[in-house]
């Protein structure tokens, strides 16, 4: 990692001719990547990245450049380019920087390199073949694993820096199933920030066996329906629903913006008052945890909603600035390559009392969603979706028959007020969250809830109640 | 920059060698500027250099490959050495091996000198001018997120150990608003984007004024019956249909069992309206260039003709286990992976009509302007469910808007299903449609 006199030198650099703030942030990363496709390991990479980025802040506005020269004449070049973009009276800084202390241990106990490629290897395949024992239906199996060991720093004008290495690993099963004419797969993940001792802890056979029996039940699903329905969502399902419900519109540049939904509603009620929505950077292993968010603030748990009453925002040093407020420990940003905005880290809704069986009884008419795949919000309206990748028909208090290619439409707010049952489980998913062309890994999760009525977007017309409807036009 | 990308692939291939594999050389830099406006001001400026090597090595028929940022010749060697440490444990594969040598590459005009030469205020003031004009085109525009300017010029090298050497320099640029209307309390989003070669094209009030109609044409919106109806797609809305459509013509997919056209070569596929195109050479589209990331020429390749399939996009590997060659489909978005199939230029020709032709004659459908969720189509089932936003058409007009609906279906249904395209083929990005009509969609509302 870099010198501290150095650094102290671009910070200084970057200032020269005025501005509010400065920052710079060097990584270096070594990356791995394999996949098996098609019963061989088809693709291998490992590579090396390092990079700079230098920001400076002036008037609240904002310049950044970066550079893979890591060279004291390099990174000096680099603050000079947004030194030239600062507005203000020019500074003449000099800084002591003094090290940032998080409460947070993170212990990675197989890092990358403790890995051979050989037991890599054997993972893959070993999840390969679990997968295609599902039988002659599964047509091809994609198992992919990656890591990454990054060291990074965080210095900034108000004298702090931060040091620290993150390892994060995953492993990804896809299964393509197809009989007659039709094709259906099946996916499932593990990963987060830990040590390759995450397949202490997973079969990874087991995952792959998940993967593909899922693939080949949908073969024989029913189109879903489409129209207004009751909806549970089981734990296992994983957290898209918060997340793009009302997590991104909790995030504090959108809400600044005016782009939010939540603007304006500290203090309100805005969800039902079983609903409580935490982000948590300092839970262990997840896929959103971090000691460090990526300016340097340290990971801690922050309750955006409890019992349905807008609590606060997600913040980074700019936005927390802007509002009086103190940093969240939300100013994520994909790489050194990117400015830091706020981001969820690991999201979800608190458990609450109900059993999740009785939930499932009690529902006269509905779909069960069991495992939930992308989605994606506007803010601003707080209208969402998300895709459903294993549903089932629930009919008086009983799980009927699967089925394929629902989507879950619905507006934020208003489906937080509607959920009306909350279980006592909790069930976490991985995931890659984009927003403004930056993509970081998230975790969300949720227990098994309720939600009254909510929009079904499927091709059944033949199967749901809404077949009445249809024909009176 | 020529030179030293060169300099730096061929060292690199050379050492490979030293070591008895075959190797090619990816390298890239490039560089980047976006501005970006908000209420008048710069809200950020962001200014970017970026420079890297990949490195693709075949010990006999195995694959190893690595990347560095450094290319310093201590940072190179030790990338070549992880290469070929990794293809100790990759597949051997009969059809693993670099491309041969071509004769030459098309010359083709990628770099527009004009970019550079603009100065910095000049480009804050196109951003600038985009958020006052969508703000005078209606009074309804409350908040504009952003609006933008970006760039991006890069150059590329490929050398590999069977003589390959290819170098070309190219650019982009582009301009983009994102906003908010307001009436009676309601609020609604809207965007417009352009991307071109040449900076002489953007025009900032165009983009203005798209990006305010855009979201002024969707308040007052309501929900909708649930109901199949016949749809037209915007440009736009079905460039995104395209980009999940892409992947069912990779000879990869094809090759892996992911793609439904598997043996259906000649066959139709989709009505006979429907003419797809893959083209790297095409003049205007933005990702033209004289070769692919393995240094392989780009073509023309019709993929759909007529709604009957005629062909697959190859890379080097796909191209030897069909026993065919490379359509110059071996894409690279970095120099941080390999090569893999992908597209340059892809395209749905337009048809004789304009857009509004196409609903004249129905007594009620949907003219879909938004969908949301793409990302979780199936590119392999074909099976997509979004959510939607757009107009309903009654007897032959665009009447009221609707919102928070979703729209379901089957690409590959939907190719079959197509009545009508419009004349207005329009690009975003690499992707290019015409408005599109569709026999029906499921819409789920109420």
């Amino acid at each position: 990692m870099l010198d501290r006199q150095m650094i102290s030198r671009v910070i200084a650099e970057a200032l020269r001719r005025g501005g509010d703030f400065a920052e710079i942030y060097v990584e270096e990363k070594s990356l791995t990547g394999i996949v098996c496709e098609d019963n061989q390991i088809e693709k291998v990479n490992s590579g090396r990245e390092s990079g700079a980025g230098v920001r400076v802040v002036s008037a609240g506005n904002t310049a950044y450049a970066y550079t893979n020269d890591l060279s004291e004449e390099g990174l000096l070049k680099t603050a000079g380019i947004v030194a030239h973009a600062a507005a203000g009276a020019a500074r003449d800084i000099e800084l002591d920087l003094k090290e940032v202390r998080s409460g947070l241990t993170l212990p990675f106990l197989k890092v990358p390199d403790q890995f051979p490629f050989e037991d890599k290897v054997e993972a893959l395949l070993k999840a390969n073949e679990a997968a295609r024992e599902a039988g002659p239906d599964i047509k091809q199996v994609t198992v992919s694993l990656a890591d990454v060991h990054k060291q990074f720093q965080v210095a900034n004008s108000l004298g702090e820096i931060v040091e620290d290495e993150v390892v994060r690993t995953r492993f990804v099963i896809n299964a393509v199933a197809s009989r007659e004419n039709v094709i259906q797969t099946g996916f499932e993940a593990v990963g987060g920030v830990v040590g390759w001792e995450i397949l202490d802890e997973i079969k990874v056979e087991d995952l792959a066996r998940q993967a593909a029996r899922r693939a080949v039940m949908m073969l024989d699903a029913k189109p879903a329906p489409a129209g207004r329905m009751t909806v549970v969502m089981s734990s296992e399902a994983g957290g898209t629903m918060v997340h793009e419900a009302c997590g991104h519109g909790l995030e504090a540049d959108l809400v600044q913006k005016g782009l939010s939904v939540y603007s304006g509603k500290v203090g309100q009620q805005v969800a039902a008052s079983e609903v409580s929505v935490i982000d948590d950077s300092s839970l262990p292993k997840k896929n959103g945890t971090f000691r460090f968010d990526d300016e340097g603030t340290p990971g801690r748990k922050n309750v955006l909603i409890e019992k349905g009453v807008l609590k606060g925002y997600m913040h980074d040093r700019l936005t927390a600035q802007k509002e009086g407020v103190e940093p969240t420990g939300n100013g994520r940003r994909e790489s050194y390559q990117h400015k830091p905005i706020p981001r969820m880290t690991n999201t979800y809704i608190a458990p609450g009392e109900s059993d999740p069986e009785a939930i499932i009884r009690e529902t006269a008419h509905g779909i069960l969603v069991k495992k939930m795949g992308g989605g994606q919000v506007n803010t601003t309206t707080g209208d969402f979706v998300f895709d459903v990748q294993e549903g089932y028909i629930i009919k008086n208090g009983e799980v009927l028959y699967p089925v394929r290619g629902a989507t879950l439409t619905g507006n934020g707010p208003k489906v937080l007020r509607n959920i009306d049952m909350v279980g006592n489980d909790l069930g976490f998913a991985i995931g890659t969250c984009g927003k403004d062309g930056q993509g970081v890994p998230v975790a969300d999760a949720q227990p098994t809830i309720r939600i009254k009525s909510m929009t079904v977007g499927g091709t059944g017309f033949e199967d749901g109640p809404e077949i009445k409807r249809i024909r009176r036009f | 920059m020529r030179d030293r990308l060169l300099d730096a692939g061929r060292w690199a291939v050379e050492q490979a060698r030293g070591n008895g594999v075959e190797a090619e050389a990816f390298v890239l830099h490039s560089e980047d500027l976006t501005i970006e406006v908000r209420e008048g001001q710069v809200d950020t400026l962001k200014q970017a250099e970026e420079i890297g090597l990949g490195i693709r090595v075949f010990q006999g028929n195995r694959l190893g490959f690595s990347f560095t940022t450094d290319l310093s010749r201590e940072a190179l060697g030790e990338t070549i050495r992880r290469a070929v440490e990794s293809a100790r444990y990759t597949a051997d594969d009969k059809n693993n091996g670099l491309p041969e040598v071509v004769d030459g590459y098309r010359r083709m005009v990628t770099y527009d000198e004009e970019i550079e030469r603009t100065t910095l205020e000049a480009k804050v003031e196109m951003a600038k001018q985009i958020e006052v004009v969508s703000k005078q085109e209606d009074k309804r525009i409350k908040i504009v997120e952003s609006s933008g300017y970006e760039e991006s010029r890069y150059s590329v090298a490929v050398v590999n150990s069977r003589g390959v050497e290819a170098f070309q320099k190219a650019s982009y640029c582009g301009l983009y608003i994102s906003l908010m209307a307001e009436e009676n309390g309601e609020v609604q989003t809207g965007f417009a984007v352009e991307a071109k070669r040449h900076i002489s094209e953007l025009d900032p009030a165009r983009v203005g004024r798209e990006g305010a109609r855009n979201a002024v044409r969707i308040l007052g919106a309501k929900s909708a019956p649930s109901r199949p109806l016949p749809c037209i797609l915007e440009p736009y809305v079905m460039t995104s249909f395209l980009g999940v459509l892409a992947g069912s013509f990779s000879a990869d997919s094809v090759q892996k069992g992911k793609s439904t056209f598997k043996g259906k070569l000649g066959q139709a596929i989709a009505s006979p309206q429907v003419t797809l195109v893959d083209d790297g050479t095409y003049e205007k589209g933005i990702s033209s260039f004289p070769f692919d990331g393995e240094g392989w020429p780009s073509q023309r390749t019709v993929l759909v003709e007529a709604g009957t399939l005629k062909g697959f996009m190859y890379d080097a590997y796909t191209a030897r286990k069909d026993n065919t060659v490379s359509t110059g489909n071996g894409m690279r978005s970095s120099f941080r992976g390999l090569p893999s199939v992908g597209t340059t230029n892809l395209f749905l020709t337009p048809g004789l009509s304009p857009p509004e032709k196409l609903w004249e004659d129905l007594e009620r459908g949907m003219y879909i302007t938004e969908v949301m969720g793409m990302h979780t189509a199936n590119p392999i089932s074909g099976d997509f469910s979004l959510g939607a936003s757009g107009i309903i058409i009654e007897k032959g007009k665009l009447t009221y808007p609707v919102r928070g609906v979703t729209i379901a279906g089957n690409l590959f249904d939907f190719l079959k299903d197509i009545e009508g395209l419009g004349s207005d083929l329009r690009f975003f990005g690499g992707t290019g449609s015409p408005s599109v009509r569709v026999k029906r969609l499921s819409i789920g509302g109420e």
